[in-house]
């Protein structure tokens, strides 16, 4: 009896974690996005940073990248498409975490860019992979939460299936 | 209610969650839809911005005739090593080398040892509040070449380093430092006019393109010259190097 209050209690506080997740999640994507448009040549040299693409091929990216953050961070405000959204989010994250975690590996000395214009960091400053590989992990488990959970409240999903 | 009342109203219930669950399905693939959609139109805008900034930008450029290596450097002395300097002038780290090393370039020059070739590149127009001083600066300093005082510019620019993240040296304390090593009102204009500005992009560009990534970048005789640590190369180190890579 008391198990099942407790299981019902967690159903109903659910959509509650989940929302914050997405709200959560929205703004880091937003930040990191409206940090780097509004100089798409610093951001194409912040990919260049990590020296895994062509000159040519980081320029795209960088440009390509902060409007994809922004994009992604509405769509995960509005509360659309939820679960692939999510999807998507914890895609990008992995592939930045790879990134991070290669520089390390490789010994480079560098800003991820993460939520600036990064480069290669001046004599004298260090790299701090482990926090950012640690944040970033944060915001996969954001991620993670709404993959399983995707019913959120105040969300266009909710809205569009009749729900209230 | 009798069994057929009973038997009406479970199908019904059974009809309706059918529905139910037809119209998640329909809304969970057009929102899908919709997500891959409204991805993909971001990153085309995002490719096009970039694209038309980059047009933009090139339509503008004016190379200053004095300029070498392609365009994006201003050479000093004319001895047989060649010592290429990437650097930033909102650089603090920049500042600490030519503080260190500056004499000795000089005493290079003067000894017609090394061709040092200054590329002034923008990689730093974020830590001055908007008002992108790197570009600024470097695009002065182009106009400066222009009048044959390349060096004297860059020495009073580096002793008047503005603090990285302050607004930077406003243009007409640029210009003030101009008229400090004679130069006039041509060069006031080039400043005011921002002639260059949109040149100093494409020098930052070649930098980027030739795997810089940070300031300043030392290279001798086209390779990279770093101390053990990867920090830029003491006053010592550099001399050394040169001697070596002058035979």
């Amino acid at each position: 009896m008391e198990t099942r209050q407790l299981s019902a209690r967690m159903t109903a506080a659910w959509p509650w974690v989940s929302t914050l997740a997405r709200l959560g999640l929205a703004a880091v994507f937003l930040t990191a996005g409206l940090l780097k448009v509004d100089d798409l040549a610093a951001s194409g040299r912040a990919v260049n940073a990590y020296r895994l693409f062509s000159y040519d091929t980081a320029k795209v990216i960088g440009a390509v990248q902060p409007f994809l953050e922004i994009a992604l961070g509405l769509l995960l405000l509005i509360g659309l498409a939820v679960r692939l959204s999510a999807a998507i989010a914890a895609l990008l994250l992995v592939i930045f975490i790879a990134g991070i975690v290669s520089a390390w590996a490789r010994g480079l000395q560098i800003d991820c860019g993460c939520f600036s214009k990064g480069g290669d960091l001046a004599a004298g400053r260090s790299a701090e992979y482990g926090r950012e590989v640690l944040r970033d992990v944060g915001f996969l488990i954001l991620a993670g939460i709404l993959l399983v959970k995707p019913r959120t409240r105040f969300s266009l999903d909710g809205l569009l299936m009749g729900e209230r | 209610m009798s069994k057929s009342q009973r038997d009406r109203a479970a199908a019904r219930r059974i009809v309706e969650q059918q529905k139910a669950a037809a119209k998640r399905r329909q809304v969970t693939i057009w929102t899908s839809v919709a997500v891959v959609a409204v991805l993909v139109i971001a990153g085309l805008i995002g490719f096009v911005v970039y694209s038309n900034q980059t047009k933009t930008t090139s339509s503008k450029v004016v190379t200053p005739s004095v300029a070498v290596d392609s365009g994006t450097a201003f050479a000093v002395g004319t001895g047989p090593v060649t010592l290429d300097l990437y650097e930033d002038f909102m650089c603090p780290i920049c500042h600490e080398f030519e503080t260190d090393s500056a004499a000795t370039i000089k005493q290079l020059v003067a000894d017609k040892k090394v061709t040092v070739r200054y590329h002034m590149v923008a990689i730093l127009d974020d830590r001055s509040q908007g008002t992108k001083y790197s570009t600024r600066a470097a695009g002065a300093a182009a106009e400066a070449a222009q009048e044959g005082k390349f060096q004297e510019y860059f020495d009073v620019l580096y002793a008047n380093q503005p603090e990285e993240n302050s607004t930077g040296l406003s243009d007409a304390k640029l210009i003030e430092l101009g008229k400090s090593v004679g130069l006039g009102d041509t060069f006031a204009n080039a400043v005011n006019n921002k002639t260059y500005d949109a040149w100093v992009a494409t020098v930052t560009d070649t930098f980027s393109a030739r795997g810089f990534n940070g300031t300043p970048t030392v290279v001798v005789n086209g390779k990279q010259l770093t101390d053990a640590n990867g920090n830029p190369p003491t006053h010592d180190l550099l001399a050394k190097t040169v001697a070596a890579a002058a035979g």
